[in-house]
């Protein structure tokens, strides 16, 4: 007979293994949006010249226990017109995708809950899934405001799909694999992807700033125009799972991609002599990622809907097509070496970069030029 | 052989799902509970490919169908009014029983000519990515340039079918 | 013990009747859709049933859910298109009440 880790039945093994895997994924969603919650807090306060939390425990650290407290206290709230079954199913179901998809996340050289040969698939098939859960919260809210901000957030995010997962096809073509451990394990030198393909990086990493609501982007529950979109009639704990747990959780996955795929994952000095160090290198990479998030928050004004879907649609999406074309090539081209490919990305990237001042001044002149004669002809 | 009754009941919840929410698709009047018990029915065929061990189709479906096509039917059903008393075709209003019996008369024989075939060899699950891909891109390679292809015409034929004429600019001014 | 493939077949082909049925019974447009949706998909169990249990190591049924896929997406997205623009000409979803392409 079989015997599993630690002596035991592997049918008992199996389930337990499961049990602990959802444990401790939960325990890590909810202390990481509490510590991103406080994060985002001071670091907005410090950019805009304010103190941030600090009357809660020592520097302020205690308030995101304080509001979450206050949610989970909170009365149950829900309006009489919104649709019961679709109203609880939503929360639900933009939760559960994100948590499913710590399961392949790599945290060290053998933490990882499963390593599955098709990990970033999953990965992008959890992202989706998201969508279906923000579209149905619009729609039960019977709410104009929930409804409008739940089809915005739709269009965005399905748009914002596309150059995400072209962004991933150009690690996978570099790498030779989707598996999340294999991609960690291809780069353990200081030559990170990130050196050899920053364009995909960049792109995946706007793309992702959409995929999870983060300013410039954060349209679908932009408070000055849309209330707060598809959860305007959300309160107390059914909101803080929605926002505060699915939205962190959501960044958190989406910068351990980043720092997978382009960061090295778990890899950084002295992992080979102590395995265990590979969790701090990796959480330290991950919450880089999250405050450079948080700083372009800070930074940044929101963008208009049409502007959004221009810049993904006219600009990123041919970008990412361009970047797989090229890299593709340069991968048949050259098997051995990774030279040539990061030398023609960081071209493109350079060029992009450049290239945006030009395209902004002949749309903005195009746009002027039409304005002026539709009053032109508007004065006839 | 490890685990000798969980498939069997896995396969069975799965079975359950995928009928299940199938039938209320089509049984429930809602159009809404239909579109999302659709997407319930595509996760339970998920669930199914990954039991026959085809995990990178059941990614694919997961994608495709829940993330895409289903949020495409919720977006048609938020677009459309719906509603209206009747909620079954005129053919088949005063003719249920007709209609069921011609329905179960083909398929209950084809249901049971299904139980009668058996495989010779169940494959070795797991890792079909790699044999995929290179089925097709190679085999496969002009059926995928041409799948490509019906993609683009289908999705310049969608916006094309749902583009409202704009007026010019000049005469929406003076409305 | 595994599941007898005749058991995946036998799920397809009631799949594939419900949607059947719900083609034929239904008069909303989108419910239609769905219900094409539904049989694809009964199509494409079967496929990789088949394909997993019968088929060499390369996969050949299973390349056919991929196509089946392409399809499906094709199909969704033209047809949502048809019934919006439809629905524009004439606000209603019910296919019995659409006929003005009847002479």
């Amino acid at each position: 007979m079989p015997v599993g880790p630690f002596g035991l039945d592997p049918l008992i093994w199996g389930p337990l293994r499961l049990v602990i895997a959802v444990a401790l994924a939960l325990f890590l969603v909810l202390n990481g949006a509490l510590l991103q919650i406080y994060l985002e807090r001071k670091i907005q306060a410090i950019i805009q010249d304010r103190l941030g939390p600090y009357h809660v425990g020592p520097f302020g650290l205690l308030q995101t226990f304080a509001d979450a407290i206050k949610l989970i206290a909170k009365e149950d709230v829900r309006a009489r017109a919104t649709d019961p079954w679709f109203f609880l199913a939503a929360p639900a179901l933009v939760f559960c995708p994100m948590l499913a998809s710590w399961v392949v996340l790599p945290f060290a050289q053998d933490i990882v809950g499963a390593d599955l040969n098709i990990g970033l698939l999953y990965l992008t098939t959890l992202g989706s899934m998201t969508v279906l859960g923000i579209v149905i919260a619009g729609w039960a809210s019977n709410n104009k405001y929930a409804l409008v901000g739940g089809l915005r957030s739709a269009g965005q995010l399905i748009s914002y799909e596309i150059p995400q997962i072209l962004a991933l096809v150009s690690v996978a073509l570099v790498v030779g694999s989707l598996s999340m451990v294999d991609i960690t394990r291809s780069q353990p030198g200081p030559l990170v992807n990130v050196l050899v393909l920053p364009l995909s990086f960049v792109i995946y990493f706007i793309a992702a700033l959409a995929e999870t609501n983060r300013t410039p982007f954060d349209l679908p529950e932009a408070e000055s125009e849309l209330v707060a979109g598809w959860l305007t009639e959300y309160s107390g704990m059914r909101w803080g799972t929605m926002l505060a747990l699915s939205e962190y959780g959501n960044v958190t996955v989406v910068s351990s991609i980043v720092t997978t795929l382009w960061f090295g994952g778990w890899q950084g000095p002295g992992v080979d002599a102590v395995p265990i160090l590979g969790v701090l290198w990796f959480t330290l990479k991950v919450y880089g990622v999250i405050v450079v998030m948080m700083w372009i928050r800070a930074t940044l004004p929101r963008l208009r809907i049409d502007q959004l879907m221009t810049f993904c649609w006219l600009g990123l999406i041919p970008l990412a097509l361009l970047n797989i074309l090229v890299v593709a090539v340069l991968a048949l081209a050259f098997p051995d070496t990774k030279i040539p490919i990061a030398i023609a990305s960081w071209v493109l990237l350079l060029a992009f970069i450049a290239g945006i001042p030009f395209v902004q001044r002949r749309r903005l002149a195009s746009l002027r030029a039409r304005a002026s004669a539709s009053a032109v002809r508007a004065a006839s | 052989m490890r685990f000798d009754f969980v498939e069997p009941v896995v396969f069975a919840l799965l079975a359950f799902g995928v009928i299940g929410a199938g039938a209320a698709v089509v049984l429930l009047n809602r159009v809404t509970a239909s579109a999302l018990l659709m997407a319930l029915s595509f996760l339970c065929m998920a669930g199914m490919f990954v039991l026959l061990g085809a995990e990178t189709i059941a990614a694919f479906q997961v994608l495709i169908y829940v993330g895409a096509i289903t949020v495409l039917i919720i977006f048609g059903v938020q677009f459309t009014k719906q509603g209206g008393d009747r909620s079954y075709a005129l053919f088949f209003q005063k003719q249920y029983p007709l209609a069921a019996a011609l329905v179960a008369a083909v398929a209950i024989p084809v249901v049971l000519f299904a139980f009668s075939f058996n495989a010779p060899t169940p494959q070795p699950g797991g890792g079909d990515i790699r044999p995929l891909a290179t089925s097709v891109f190679t085999d496969f390679a002009f059926a995928f340039e041409v799948a490509s292809v019906l993609l683009l015409a289908a999705m310049v034929g969608a916006i094309v079918l749902t583009q409202r004429d704009e007026p010019p600019d000049g005469m929406r001014r003076r409305r | 013990m595994t599941v007898p493939l005749s058991f995946y077949v036998a799920v397809s082909a009631g799949l594939f009747f419900i949607g059947c049925a719900g083609v034929l019974t239904r008069r909303n447009a989108v419910v239609i859709l769905m219900c094409v949706e539904l049989m694809l998909n009964a199509a494409n169990l079967a496929l990789v049933a088949f394909s997993r249990r019968f088929g060499a190591v390369d996969e050949r049924g299973s390349v056919f859910v991929i196509f089946v896929f392409v399809i499906a997406a094709a199909e969704v997205a033209v047809g949502l298109a048809i019934v919006l623009s439809a629905y524009r000409n004439r606000p209603v979803i019910d296919v019995d009440e659409i006929h003005q392409m009847k002479g």
